[in-house]
């Protein structure tokens, strides 16, 4: 038997909650999933759909996003947008046949460290599920050969 | 015809009396299906206009058109509800005065043309009210059922089939009365977010983003998808988003001019059931 499959998975984070809960996590010794990389934002209102978009066309298997809880934010409303958007980028990404399950939206405060690494094996066990995301990969080859001609 | 009459008639005051400094309209075009915008700016010139249900382009997005309206003059302009709707639009992203703008309202059930009572945007309220109620049960074409009908992954391949001719020509966003940003996502290249080439990947990528920043502005008139060379039917994706807004957000883009733009406001208690 091969290897099993190990997803990659890009995380976009808040700095003043969920990376902070991801801090937490670390210097509580929290074992988790070594599958995320995180990228610290300001807040989940910058956290353009974009971003999304692009580590999923850089090779990404899914995506995470997350930040303060409502009524948290640093910004006072910044989450609040960001989750109006998501919605809608959700449906539209189910309406072109991009698996939303792919991208995992969560609110992880600075205090919930533990919460963080369950998250994380969670959502890495998600994705080790629906397996790579092979549309895409075949896309990003056919890309990369045109290029080379 | 009549209304073809009344409206010229109407364009020759609005001209003469100098009300208005221009009117945007229709004149015949290349084929006997088709008309082009026509810009007129004396009475003379009235008589050039055409008026009928070959009309259908919605031609709000010229009058953005840059120093168009910065004399503060007023401009008459030819349009159906969805046009109207969009005049709402622009006035509630402070791209326009809609006081600026004198409204010949008109649309058309088969070959007949009608009126459309009012000279505002302001004036329509009831009638795009209404338009409101019905948008909801507005029965959607076979296309779209199928593409709604379809598993993940035969949707994927439909689009990337689809997406796979896009030439990335921008054409579908020179139509759209709603892509009026000076500096366009796919024009910023520090960072290029948009890549320039039109591989299939890419093309994902710019519809899905031209898509997205029309979910809740779009008023489903249809430019973008006539203005596609490859026929791309942008018109799903355009109808998805549309239907994602009212249903998630009770939202009708184009109401009225006061109308806040979905995505740039919340609800403090808006859906949150996919966030783990
Ligand atoms: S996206 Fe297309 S249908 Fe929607 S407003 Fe723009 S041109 Fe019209
Ligand atoms: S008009 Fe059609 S071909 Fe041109 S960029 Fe838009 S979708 Fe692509």
């Amino acid at each position: 038997m091969s290897e099993p499959f190990e997803p990659k998975i890009v995380a976009f984070v808040c700095t003043y909650c969920t990376y902070a809960g991801a801090d937490l996590a670390g210097t509580s010794r929290l074992k988790y999933a070594p599958n995320v990389r995180t990228i610290r934002l300001p807040c989940t209102g910058r956290i353009s759909p974009m971003f999304i978009l692009k580590a999923l066309q850089k090779g990404a298997d899914g995506v995470l996003v997350s930040g303060c809880h409502p009524g948290d934010c640093h910004f006072t409303h910044g989450n609040y947008h960001a989750r109006r958007r998501w919605m809608v980028f959700r449906s539209l990404l189910d309406f072109i046949g991009i698996p939303p399950e792919r991208v995992k939206y969560s609110w992880i405060s600075a205090a919930e460290g533990v919460k963080f690494a369950e998250l994380i094996n969670s959502v890495t066990e998600d994705i080790r599920k629906l397996g790579p995301f092979d549309q895409y990969k075949e896309l990003i080859e056919e890309t990369e050969a045109e290029a080379t001609h | 015809m009549i209304t073809q009459e009344q409206y010229r008639t109407r364009v020759k005051e609005l001209l003469s009396s100098g009300t208005v400094k221009m009117v945007i309209g229709y004149k015949p075009g290349s084929t006997p299906d088709r008309r082009r915008p026509l810009f007129i700016r004396t009475a003379e010139e009235a008589n050039r206009l055409v008026l009928d249900s070959a009309c259908i382009t919605n031609l709000s997005g010229y009058l953005v058109t840059e120093g168009l309206l910065s004399d503060e003059k007023k401009v008459a302009i030819f349009l159906r509800p969805e046009g109207i709707r969009s005049i709402n639009i622009l006035a509630a992203e402070s791209q326009l005065n809609a006081d600026q703008i004198i409204i010949l309202g008109f649309d058309s059930t088969g070959s007949v043309v009608k009126t459309l009572d009012g000279t505002h945007a302001g004036d329509f309220s009831e009638l795009l009210g209404s338009i409101k109620q019905n948008s909801p049960v507005k029965p959607s074409e076979v296309l779209f059922e199928q593409v709604e009908q379809m598993t993940p992954a035969e949707r994927f391949a439909f689009w990337q089939e689809e997406f796979s001719r896009c030439i990335k020509c921008y054409a579908c966003r020179q139509a759209c009365p709603m892509c009026y940003c000076r500096r366009c996502i796919v024009d910023s290249n520090q960072p290029q977010w948009v890549n320039t080439s039109s591989h299939t990947l890419g093309n994902f990528e710019w519809n899905i983003v031209r898509a997205f920043h029309l979910a809740g502005r779009c008023v489903e008139c249809g430019n973008c998808g006539r203005a596609c060379p490859v026929n791309i039917p942008l018109r799903l994706i355009n109808r998805r988003m549309a239907q994602e807004v009212i249903e998630a957000f009770d939202h009708f883009p184009g109401l009225n001019q006061t109308q806040e733009p979905v995505l740039a406001s919340f609800k403090k208690d808006d859906s949150e059931t996919f966030i783990l």
